[in-house]
């Protein structure tokens, strides 16, 4: 009776949610205050910053300048360079991550000795933190004293010691090189594991139908990997396009403009020329298309085969 | 058109498993032969070796007059239903059916053709355009059938296809299969675990255990007369009763069966087909619907008991009978409603008694 009374009674707020959902908030609580003052507020914070014009040059000036900071970017044509090289470094990175991935994950979806070794060694670029590879890279590639260098030298291959990264050229293609060598560790995992879960009968039923290797490959193998080669693509666009450890440590951008991709782009314009509000603005766009992509990302693991 | 033979084949895996073992088997064109054993058995083992799935380690493996141990499966005309159907899951119906045929070069009308007529036959043709996971089970399965159909093979292969059934589809697509076979006019060989699947289908039954043939007949030969111990409780439902014993010769055509709590008379023709000595310890079989509680007492004709557990089954009851240690199992009509610890006295069809060796498990009847 009095159960029902309190029941049909106006809801107090300490009776809007039940003892489970109370004590789940309590505990909770913690990690939102964390997450609130290291990722909300900087997020939020920073779309209000790039709606004015900050110039640490000129602390006392900081007018609201509306839209003015993105509309700004269209006439930017060093921004477009950063946008082309990015796009650049992108398409090249993720191409050859897919398709390294995808033969070394076929590779290794076969019966050999050793595989096991084979497995466990590829995994070590992928343990290697991102400052770490791009270090290790500065070494391969140093014009003094670079491994690249000493391999070739001694090959024959180069008559001289090469100036690797001083290549207008050559630069973001060694640049996407490393990139590549420090993901394909990890591509080449989530490939294995679609690999694996085709069913073995599929093949047989196909030996049978009399597929050649080459047409079980093209009728079972790809149609299967298509999940697993959807999620690579993604994910490593997303990781290319957001890439800066290697600009940074390798090249900063050069030289001239030949490595300025888009992350590094707008380091130089909030830290470098302390512009923090089209920095900002800039950010926004990226985090934009990432969250595009991340979103694609999303939809693409929900979906069923 | 095949006949297919298997000459002291064996089959052992790169690990080193012996999955079968000395398999002689000669399989006649248009036959329908089931190869019946526990999982595990080599049944799967047998049934590639024949699509050419596994290759044969030893032995020949003979189509017609041909040696085909190394020839590959595309080149076998056989086709083959898996037992999880094995769909392929990106195209659609009517590519999973028509695949067989692409891969072999026809022509796009004859392929329709086929495709279609197969369809129709199935009752299957308005899903022709969708993919095998908008389907239910018994709809892959004739999908999968449909697939192996329109190949019009020599050799139609099938693993354990209606295991992933509902038990009413399952007996529903037991008579479309035999009815199948009727049609195509081609040699079946299927593969199963169920007893019941195998006793209905078969021309022939192979019944197999540990990779070893123990018995190659007809069904009626392989229920009536099973030439071991194994055959014997792989087949029927409740599994036979066993009882151990010794055999009394008493003259050339006058045999008893003896055991502390009964004894039982064997007729004239079965006494004599009886191969062993008086003394010999047998084990004795009796079958489960081999009994009639409503019969003429008897002496040597009987057996008595009390009942155990009763298990109504639809049209009959299951009586558990304490016997010694054991409890047998019996088949009775459900007219007589039976209780736990009432004493029963069943009469024996002693012309349909098992006899076997108790130290070999082998039949002790010619
Ligand atoms: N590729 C393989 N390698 C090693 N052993 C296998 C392989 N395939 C099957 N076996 C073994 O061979 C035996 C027979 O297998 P199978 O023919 O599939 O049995 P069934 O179809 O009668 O259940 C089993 O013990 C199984 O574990
Ligand atoms: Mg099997």
């Amino acid at each position: 009776m009095s159960d029902i009374a309190t029941y049909s009674g106006r809801r107090s707020l300490r009776n809007r949610f039940g003892y489970e959902e109370r004590s789940a908030i309590f505990f909770l609580a913690p990690v939102m205050a964390v997450l609130m003052s290291v990722a909300v507020f900087p997020i939020l914070y920073s779309l209000y910053l790039s709606f004015f014009q900050i110039k640490l040059t000129r602390p006392n000036r900081t007018p609201f300048v509306w839209f003015q900071n993105y509309t700004d970017l269209f006439t930017n044509e060093l921004f477009w360079t950063s946008v082309r090289r990015t796009v650049v470094f992108s398409i090249v990175s993720v191409v050859a991550i897919a398709m390294i991935a995808l033969l070394v994950s076929l590779l290794l979806n076969q019966n050999f000795r050793g595989r096991r070794v084979l497995s466990t060694i590829l995994l070590v670029p992928w343990a290697i933190p991102y400052v770490a590879n791009a270090l290790m890279w500065k070494w391969i590639y140093d014009s003094g004293y670079g491994a690249l260098n000493g391999l070739l030298y001694q090959l024959g291959f180069i008559e001289d010691y090469v100036i690797w990264l001083g290549d207008q050229d050559k630069t973001l293609l060694l640049i996407a090189n490393a990139f590549v060598w420090k993901e394909v560790p990890l591509a080449t995992i989530l490939l294995l594991v679609t690999l694996k879960s085709i069913p073995a009968d599929l093949y047989q039923a196909a030996r049978v139908d009399g597929a050649s290797v080459w047409q079980r490959f093209v009728h079972i193998t790809l149609p299967s990997m298509k999940p697993g080669f959807m999620l690579v693509m993604i994910y490593e666009t997303m990781m290319a396009i957001r890439h800066f450890d290697l600009f940074f440590i390798l090249t900063e951008g050069g030289p001239g403009h030949a490595s300025h991709v888009l992350s590094w782009h707008i380091y130089v314009e909030t830290f470098r020329n302390l512009s923090f509000g089209s920095g900002a603005a800039m950010s926004y766009v990226l985090a934009l298309v990432t969250f595009a992509l991340s979103y694609l990302f999303i939809r693409t693991l929900g979906r069923k085969v | 058109m095949a006949r297919i033979r298997f000459e002291n084949v064996n089959k052992k895996y790169a690990n080193g498993f012996h999955a079968v073992k000395d398999l002689n088997l000669d399989i006649q064109d248009e036959e329908f032969v089931v190869l019946l054993g526990p999982s595990g058995c080599g049944k799967s083992t047998t049934l590639n070796m024949i699509a050419g799935l596994e290759e044969v380690t030893d032995g020949a493996l003979i189509f017609d007059d041909q040696m085909v141990n190394y020839m590959p499966p595309h080149r076998r005309d056989v086709a083959m239903v898996f037992q999880s159907y094995a769909l392929y899951p990106h195209k659609t119906i009517f590519d999973n059916i028509a695949f067989g045929l692409q891969m072999r070069k026809q022509s796009k009308e004859e392929i329709e053709r086929r495709v279609r007529n197969a369809a129709r036959r199935l009752e299957i043709e308005h899903m022709l355009d969708r993919r095998p996971g908008q389907l239910s089970g018994g709809q892959r399965q004739r999908v999968a059938l449909g697939r192996a159909m329109v190949r019009d093979p020599a050799v139609f292969l099938m693993d354990e296809p209606l295991s992933n059934l509902d038990a009413a589809l399952r007996v529903s697509m037991r008579a479309e299969i035999k009815e199948l076979h009727q049609e195509m006019q081609t040699t079946f060989v299927y593969v199963t675990h169920d007893q019941a699947e195998a006793l209905t289908l078969a021309d022939r039954i192979v019944v197999m255990s540990d990779g070893i043939v123990q018995q190659v007949g007809t069904p009626d030969e392989i229920y009536e007369h099973p030439a071991n111990t194994f055959v014997a409780s792989f087949l029927g439902s409740p599994p036979m009763n066993y009882i151990d014993g010794e055999i009394e010769i008493e003259g050339e055509d006058r045999a008893l069966f003896r055991h502390d709590s009964v004894t039982l008379r064997l007729p004239e023709n079965l006494s004599r087909k009886l191969n062993t000595d008086s003394g010999h310890r047998v084990r004795l079989g009796i079958r489960a619907e081999d009994v009639d509680e409503k019969g003429e007492v008897v002496e040597g004709q009987i057996i008595r008991g009390t009942v155990n557990s009763v298990l109504p089954v639809g049209s009959d009851q299951f009586l558990g009978m304490a016997f010694g240690d054991d409890e047998l199992f019996f088949r009775v009509g459900k007219d007589l409603r039976h209780k736990t610890g009432e004493n029963v006295t069943l009469a024996v069809d002693v012309s349909r008694l098992h006899f076997f060796d108790a130290a070999t498990g082998k039949s002790l009847v010619a």
